[in-house]
């Protein structure tokens, strides 16, 4: 059942049980190194070795390429939720953790999330379920003041119990700052995708796994709601992850962003000390949603596939979720942390000793399960680049839409 | 026969062979069978991650003649390999003709020319985005000055065009210039003497002598630029940072061939159809090489 | 894979021989004085080549938060010290052992492709054998293969060797290099008088012998030049060794593509990597920079 040829581990030798090295392949942040050292002393012989890769994108083709080759991917790795649904139909490459107990501890995660890494017949599950990306709304008091709204952070959520409520704060906003550069969101694609996912239990696919992106009215909805706020001009219009986009938290560029729980590191580490204290944290409009999250599995080309297996486990149960979050702030997916003071009480001194355990916790204990089909991702980057491109000016709205459905049909096949 | 002759003579005849055997056995093993492996493929339903789901012909190949993305791909593709690499060849010339006169520092001025050379493809392209970023770039700061409003390099079309071809051009110009420059020297000076007691003209002497000359060098330096231009990929991929860089932009607007083969497969998944790209690609390397080779063998008529 | 090019004979520019032996003896002499003009526009070719890896130094020196100031920084900053600090406490990053990979990675396939090349160049510019030209067709056609999708197979194919995440699997499907066979022919054509080799078979020389003692010497320059080109190009190969290699068995640039330690990317760390990763190259090129490039040039009139 497992390959003998896949021998990249260099001194794996688990015939007696003792010095086994596993790899763990990641991406981002997982904040384990604490946890690592735990489960060496607790599994004697057992050394971890983490990779973590920065770029995402990196991270999923060198994964997809040795899962598809059978050989070289780690006896852990971290499947990220666009791609979960590509791994999910060729389950057969990883271990199926319903024979090793997963079903015994599916009360420990979300429903949603045990199933987000389960075969549509609940036969397989290929990973554990690490982190949430219950959204919450991040928001700049400097400029909020600045263009005469509230900055308390209770006042502001009220600002902005739906989206259309939103969007009119977002015009206050733009009339108060007259002549200044910022704009009130960063772009229409992230404020889409964050309604999206509220909006319904599935997307672009329906449960068949047929393509409905232009029968399903939640998808139109957040397209015209997020090109709205384009067309109202408040949008800075700065394609995520990009380098002006990065700077645009430094400068200023935009005073809100829908922010899953990993984001607060990643905006820390973007705005730089200099802005301490000027972010804050709201509610999101609409009351929950979720942006990324993770799960653990293990490549059936493991060798180690047991205490990998364990690893798994241990580093998905609630404790090891906990000090996930201590670390790093990813939001734990184990509901039953989700009343542990622990968890409830903590707050983030960067942006203004905001709640984050309770708005976070808030933006994601609620959210029902949203079905993503196998090709989410490529119809997801497709209807993505046609909103960038209207919001670039480059295509109409009506002709955007058009060429959203025409990619995602072809992408789609 | 002696022994001596039969000897010498299995060396003529088998000498060659065994000199061109250790490439061909190493590419066999390590070039061609991905390439036979990817032409089996691409007559498949290929998932990357599924595997085979079954024989389909030639049905990729056709699929593809239909896909007006793949046609744009192979539109940016040109585009950037003929404004990256006309310049290129022009400039190289003319830097080789500078450098081909008594200078004071020789080395040093050489030397300088080809420094580029020694940096990566990956810093390049890192290097040059930073350099052509729409609100923080030196480029758009610099022609701030004299002005010019900023240009959103990687949304227009043109721009990004240029903006690729400068990568690879600052790369490659000077070690071009160099190759010209070696084969200039090489030219005999007696013909440039006999020209001009022919009372030939400079320019007459250049077309003449010198282009004809250079032939080779320039088929050479063509061919090189032609292979690299068609599969360029890294430049335009580092040139999209965030989210969706494989796509070259919203509107694919400076999506190469070669991004869209890695865009099937990794995002699509669909291994078979990116391997039926690959292909096509291949045959049009060798189609637009052909075309190359006829063009410059005109230039032995040219007088 | 040769099938598209062996059905064409009409590639013949490719493999024609020039029209004329070359090597005829050139005057040096006559070179046209450089004017100021000369030297103004060659201090301006060094300032565009050189100005991006200064910009690479300004980023690698300022803090992170500085490089996406309006308007650009153009001076470097104080931080160089820091950042290189960074680089190399990264735990992330086994940065020393990667140099040292990277060596050892890029010296064994720049000496068996330089030497493969010659050999194999040296048959197809000067020995007569059946078929030879439909062979160069093929070695041309080898680097008209695009390398994307070769990915994948190969990548299977070193799993089934056992190979995967090895050094090796980083070195060895780049042994040899249809380029390299090519610019040793083009080289040798040039560089080698057909008289030289005949006067060495009338002695009675091996064809071997003929190779090691004769050929091979008079190819320094070429050598040189293919060496440094072939090194370069494995020392900033960045796709294959990042699919294959074991991330605690990096490469530089594989090692550099880690340094970003969450989706957060910090491009001062980046840029301080790279220009690590850069500056070995930069010093080969200044420190053998004379030999190299004059090599290109005597090349051609040497013999």
């Amino acid at each position: 059942m497992m390959s003998s040829l896949a021998a990249c581990g260099g001194d794996s030798d688990d015939e007696s049980g003792k010095d086994v090295t596993l790899r763990v392949n990641l991406f981002g942040k997982f904040g384990y190194a604490d946890l690592y050292k735990q489960f060496e002393k607790e599994n004697p012989g057992v050394k971890i070795v983490e990779t973590a890769e920065g770029d995402l994108g990196k991270y999923n083709t060198q994964l997809t390429q040795r899962i598809a080759a059978g050989t070289g991917a780690g006896d852990v790795v971290a499947i990220e939720e666009g791609q979960a649904v590509n791994f999910l139909a060729s389950a057969d490459k990883f271990v199926n953790l319903q024979d090793h107990g997963a079903n015994d501890l599916k009360d420990q995660y979300l429903p949603w999330k045990f199933e987000g890494a389960t075969t549509a017949d609940g036969s397989t599950t290929i990973g554990l379920g690490t982190d949430v990306g219950g959204l919450a709304m991040c928001y700049r008091r400097d400029l909020f003041e600045k263009a005469g709204l509230p900055t308390d952070r209770e006042q502001v959520a009220a600002l902005w119990p739906t989206w259309d409520a939103f969007i009119a704060t977002g015009q206050k906003f733009q009339a108060g700052m007259k002549g200044q550069k910022s704009k009130f969101i960063d772009s229409a694609t992230n404020t889409y995708n964050s309604i999206l996912m509220q909006g319904a239990d599935h997307t672009y696919f329906d449960k068949d796994g047929e393509l409905v992106i232009e029968s399903n009215p939640a998808i139109k909805t957040a397209w015209d709601k997020a090109l709205e706020m384009d067309e109202m001009g408040i949008s800075a219009e700065l394609k995520s992850f990009s380098p002006e986009w990065n700077a645009g938290f430094k400068n200023g560029d935009f005073a809100t962003i829908a922010c899953p729980a990993w984001m607060t590191g990643y905006i820390k580490d973007q705005a730089g000390d200099a802005n301490a204290g000027k972010w804050d944290i709201a509610t999101v409009p609409g009351g929950a949603g979720n942006w990324g999250g993770s799960w653990l599995a293990v490549p059936e080309a493991s060798e180690n596939q047991d205490i990998a297996i364990k690893l798994v486990k241990f580093l998905s149960s609630a404790d090891g979720q906990l000090a996930a979050f201590n670390a790093v702030g990813n939001l734990p997916s184990n509901p039953t942390l989700y009343d542990d003071p622990a968890l409830k009480e903590a707050t983030n001194p960067y942006f203004s000793d905001a709640p984050v355990g309770q708005l976070f916790v808030a933006g994601a204990a609620n959210l029902e399960p949203v079905f993503l089909g196998a090709k989410n991702q490529p119809v997801r980057d497709a209807v993505e680049n046609s909103m960038r491109a209207v919001e670039n000016g480059k295509r109409s709205p009506s002709e955007g839409w058009s060429t959203a459905v025409k990619d995602a049909e072809k992408v789609a096949g | 026969m002696h022994l001596r002759d039969r000897l010498a003579r299995i060396d003529i005849h088998g000498a060659p062979y065994f000199f061109i055997a250790p490439f061909f056995i190493l590419f066999g093993i390590f070039g061609a069978f991905p390439l036979v492996y990817t032409l089996w493929v691409s007559l498949h339903d290929w998932s990357l991650l599924g595997g085979n789901e079954g024989w389909v012909g030639l049905e990729n190949y056709s699929e593809l003649l239909a896909d007006g993305y793949f046609w744009n791909s192979l539109l940016n593709t040109f585009a950037i390999f003929l404004i990256a690499t006309i310049p290129q060849l022009i400039a190289a010339l003319a830097l080789a003709q500078v450098l081909n006169s008594s200078l004071r520092a020789l080395t040093f001025w050489r030397i300088g020319v080809i420094i580029p050379c020694a940096t990566s493809v990956a810093a390049v392209g890192i290097i040059f985005t930073m350099m052509f970023a729409r609100d923080f770039g030196v480029v758009n700061w610099l022609i701030g000055l004299v002005g010019v409003e900023p240009i959103a390099w990687n949304q227009e079309r043109l721009p990004s065009w240029i903006a690729i071809a400068t990568m690879v051009d600052w790369r490659w110009t000077g070690y071009n210039a160099l190759i010209l420059l070696a084969a200039l020297q090489a030219v005999p000076k007696d013909l440039y003497e006999s020209a001009r007691l022919d009372g030939a003209s400079a320019a007459r002497q250049f077309w003449s002598i010198t282009i004809p000359m250079l032939r080779p060098t320039l088929m050479f330096v063509v061919t090189v630029s032609t292979i690299g231009g068609i599969q360029l990929f890294t430049e335009p991929l580092l040139f999209n940072p965030g989210a969706n860089s494989i796509t070259g932009g919203d509107t694919r607007q400076f999506q190469t061939s070669a991004m869209y083969v890695v865009e099937q497969a990794f995002t699509g998944q669909r291994f078979g159809y990116a391997a039926t790209i690959a292909w096509i690609l291949f045959v049009v390397i060798v189609v637009v090489s052909l075309v190359n080779s006829l063009l410059v063998r005109r230039i032995r008529s040219v007088d | 894979m040769t099938t598209p090019l062996t059905t064409s004979v009409a590639l013949p520019e490719l493999v024609d021989e020039p029209d004329e032996p070359p090597h005829r003896r050139r005057g040096r002499s006559r070179l046209h004085r450089a004017s100021p003009l000369t030297y103004l526009t060659l201090t301006f070719v060094l300032i565009a080549s050189v100005a991006p890896l200064y910009y690479m130094v300004v980023m690698a020196s300022r803090p992170n938060s500085d490089i996406t100031s309006n308007p650009p920084p153009i001076t470097p900053g104080g931080e160089l010290r820091d950042n290189v600090t960074r680089v190399f406490d990264n735990p992330d990053v086994v940065f020393a052992q990667a140099l040292l990979n990277s060596l050892l990675v890029s010296l064994v396939a720049t000496i068996t492709v330089v030497t493969l090349s010659a050999l194999a160049g040296f048959a197809f510019a000067k020995l007569r054998f059946r078929g030879k030209n439909v062979y160069l067709l093929a070695v041309i056609g080898t680097m008209m293969v695009p390398v994307q999708l070769g990915l994948v197979p190969l990548y299977m194919l070193m799993g089934w060797v056992g190979l995967a995440g090895s050094l090796w699997s980083a070195v060895l499907p780049f042994l040899v290099t249809g380029f390299g066979v090519f610019f040793m022919r083009q080289y040798i054509i040039q560089a080698i008088p057909d008289e030289l080799i005949e006067a060495a078979r009338v002695d009675g020389a091996s064809t071997f012998r003929i190779f090691a003692q004769i050929i091979f010497p008079a190819l320094r320059p070429a050598v040189a030049v293919l060496g440094l080109l072939t090194f370069m190009e494995r020392w900033n190969d960045f796709m294959w060794p990042y699919l294959t290699l074991s991330p605690e068995n990096p490469t530089v640039q594989v090692a550099l593509s880690r340094l970003s330690g969450g989706y957060y990317t910090d491009q001062a760390l980046v840029m301080a990597g790279t220009l690590l990763a850069t500056v070995p190259l930069v010093l080969v090129f200044v420190l053998f920079g004379r030999r190299i490039v004059g090599g290109i040039m005597e090349g051609g009139v040497k013999a």
